[in-house]
């Protein structure tokens, strides 16, 4: 499958939107660009889930894991327009806990 | 009772068909929108954990139905593949960190039964979920 899109928000924010399933085959495909946007020297992460349908635990791990890069990197990542089946998800496993929704990628990292 | 099938080795496309296979019957039944949800996502769970370790790396002949009864969704999912190392008595949340390690316990949740058995031909899985339209008890 091919990648998601990314843009630039600001001068230092990278905002990707995953779009269709997150199961095994897009959490892949996330995972990889979500390393990419760290080796590339971003460290702020928003991923904008408006357009996301579906997520498993595949998905989950890729967010995780994207988290924990940036992190090391001395950034954050952080989600947007989290639609209600990806909210069901992250309150069932008590990721909504490390991985709270913003409302927009523009203002997720005003804090 | 309706019943709908598939039969596929497993690959890359296997998750779609999987998806497709419940959306058939979802589109043939009057299953509430929350059951089908949760079919949706312990499905997913199962089957990759199929796709990612039944084979170890190789493909397995799979074979999934969806049975619509009058108060229940059931569905089966056998594989010719090696013996899954799992134990259904352990179903916590990995460390909130982890990358790994919540499928079925994903599975477990939305589900109202999970069972795993082996026999000579393969693994058998059966997932079943009540047809009411409301979060699950323990949820």
């Amino acid at each position: 499958m091919g990648n998601f899109a990314t843009h630039k928000s600001g001068p230092d924010v990278t905002v990707i939107q995953p779009t269709g399933q997150l199961n095994m085959v897009g959490a892949s495909t996330l995972r990889k660009q979500l390393q990419e946007i760290v080796d590339n020297g971003g460290n702020r992460i928003v991923v904008d889930l408006s357009t996301t349908e579906f997520i498993d635990s595949s998905g989950l791990g890729a967010l995780i894991s994207g988290l924990k890069m940036a992190r090391q990197a001395g950034g954050d990542l952080r989600i947007t327009a989290t639609p209600p089946q990806v909210c069901t998800v992250l309150e069932l496993t008590n990721l909504n806990r490390v991985l709270p929704t913003y409302d927009s990628a523009d203002t997720a990292f005003d804090d | 009772m309706t019943e709908h099938a598939l039969d596929t080795v497993t690959g890359p496309e296997t998750l779609a068909q999987m998806q497709h296979t419940l959306d058939a019957a979802w589109s043939a039944g009057d299953v509430p929108e929350y059951t089908r949800k949760c079919l949706d996502l312990a499905v997913s769970e199962i089957g990759s954990n199929i796709i990612e370790h039944s084979g170890d790396g190789q493909p397995v002949r799979l074979r999934m139905v969806v049975t619509l009864l009058p108060d229940t969704v059931v569905v089966t999912l056998t594989d010719d593949g090696r013996p899954a190392a799992v134990d259904l008595s352990q179903m916590g949340m990995p460390d909130e960190m982890s990358e790994r390690g919540r499928g079925l316990a994903i599975a477990h949740r939305v589900l109202d039964e999970l069972s795993y058995s082996r026999n000579q031909e393969g693994n058998r899985w059966t997932l079943m979920r009540r047809r009411v339209n409301e979060p699950h008890g323990h949820s």
